[in-house]
């Protein structure tokens, strides 16, 4: 039985037992190769469930929306590798409570899908640990050595190049699962830290901004990189931040859903070797 | 341009160390170079990377931060939280090609009146030989937008 099959039977048995209220997962996009999230909450719809080597949005945001988890009944959901590192993160942030989460947990090799095993969050600390070991490169591993080679000054005109086609949809943050906020910094205006229109200085402090709070956070799924519009290549400055976090203070987002998170920690013996 | 540069170099500093430092400088009769602008913020730990990026947007060439040294904080911790913050930061400006040089950190105490004198003396000196920030400067002028807050 093939990973997707066995999966629609397990998903048919949680719904009609009623130990889950909700299932999230992947159906037919617009075109063969696109798949769009859905969501069930009956048995009889399970058969529109795909899992393929199409499914590569992180669904793990859908589950902080507003009231979801509210009622205490569980919801299941199918993550890759990076999607559970997301679940470990929002409970570790008080987001949501990882007890209600069931999760049907896949990976993607080549174009062979393999199922991991586990229900809660805490069986998968193995595929974590091993992705850590494997220290993830970029997507764009040249490209991302290129810029870390550039001078300061060639970087900026390299980014104030790709930030200039920002067209601030906040798409990226909108997509990611990390992007709780009711309120972003961005919508106050009372101060206005940045600019709301669209010109490169705004879309330079939006980025920034953005990528400052996701930092010891993202997981690296690539769901803003994906949802730019205008293929900013946001995974790239994620990435950096990831790299920073790891080197200087050995954390790896998203481990355990008890991890500190790293920018509300501290220890006394932290690097400051810049500081004069 | 025939006048000398004179950079313009905000501030952020703690009020219970690095404030009372530059008092003491003060009260010293210290000279230090008059390009800074000190802003006064209850703790370190109270300086979002916003600000930085706030100077930055308003014109200003380099930043500088101080505070208590670590274990001094009036808030016992607030320091060592801004100091994980910082080194991120630092890494993220770097990676975007804002020269961290702009971006000077320390940490200053209330007897220190002579290294604050020395410390701003420093910077000065190092952003007046950076010379002004032109890239940045010429994004600002192409938003025009004027000063608000």
């Amino acid at each position: 039985m093939s990973i997707e099959e066995q999966y629609r039977t397990r998903a048919k048995e949680l719904l009609s037992g009623g130990a889950v209220k909700m299932v999230i997962g992947y159906g037919k996009g617009s075109n063969a190769k696109r798949r769009r999230p859905i969501f069930i909450s009956s048995a009889d719809e399970v058969d529109r469930l795909v899992l393929d080597d199409a499914c590569i949005t992180n669904l793990s945001g859908y589950l902080v929306s507003e009231g979801l988890l509210s009622d205490e009944k569980r919801v299941a959901v199918f993550l890759r590798p990076e999607g559970i590192r997301a679940i470990n993160i929002l409970a570790a942030e008080s987001q949501l409570d990882a007890e209600q989460i069931v999760i049907f947990g896949f990976d993607v090799a080549g174009n062979e899908i393999k199922a991991l095993k586990g229900i809660n969050v805490e069986e998968f600390s193995d595929v974590i640990d091993s992705i850590k070991e494997g220290a993830p490169e970029a997507a764009e591993e040249e490209l991302f050595e290129k810029i870390e080679k550039m001078s300061p000054q060639e970087r900026f005109s390299f980014w104030q190049e790709e930030f200039a086609k920002c067209i601030k949809c906040y798409a990226c943050r909108q997509a990611c699962p990390m992007c709780y906020c009711r309120r972003c910094i961005v919508d106050s205006n009372q101060p206005q830290w940045v600019n709301t229109s669209s010109h490169t200085l705004g879309n330079f402090e939006w980025n920034i901004v953005r990528a400052f709070h996701l930092s010891g956070r993202c997981v690296e799924c690539g769901n803003c990189d994906r949802a730019c519009p205008v293929n900013i290549p946001l995974r790239l400055i994620n990435h950096r931040m990831a790299e920073e976090v790891l080197g200087a203070f050995d954390h790896f987002a998203g481990t355990s859903k008890t991890q500190e998170p790293v920018l509300a920690s501290f220890k006394k013996d932290d690097s400051e070797t810049f500081i004069l | 341009m025939s006048e000398t540069f004179e950079p313009k170099i905000i501030a952020f500093v703690c009020t219970y160390c690095t404030y009372a430092g530059a008092d003491l400088a003060g009260t010293s009769r210290l000279k230090y170079a008059p390009n800074v602008r000190i802003i006064r913020l209850p703790c370190t730990g109270r300086i979002s990377p916003m600000f930085i990026l706030k100077a930055l947007q308003k014109g200003a060439d380099g930043v500088l931060i101080s505070g208590c040294h670590p274990g001094d904080c009036h808030f016992t911790h607030g320091n060592y939280h801004a100091r994980r913050r910082w080194m991120v930061f630092r890494a993220l400006l770097d990676f975007i090609g804002i020269p961290p040089e702009r971006v000077k950190y320390s940490w200053i105490s209330a007897a220190e009146g002579v290294k604050f004198a020395e410390f701003i003396n420093s910077v000065t000196e190092d952003i007046r030989k950076l010379g002004p920030f032109e890239q940045y400067t010429q994004l600002i002028e192409q938003t025009q937008a004027p000063a608000s807050l």
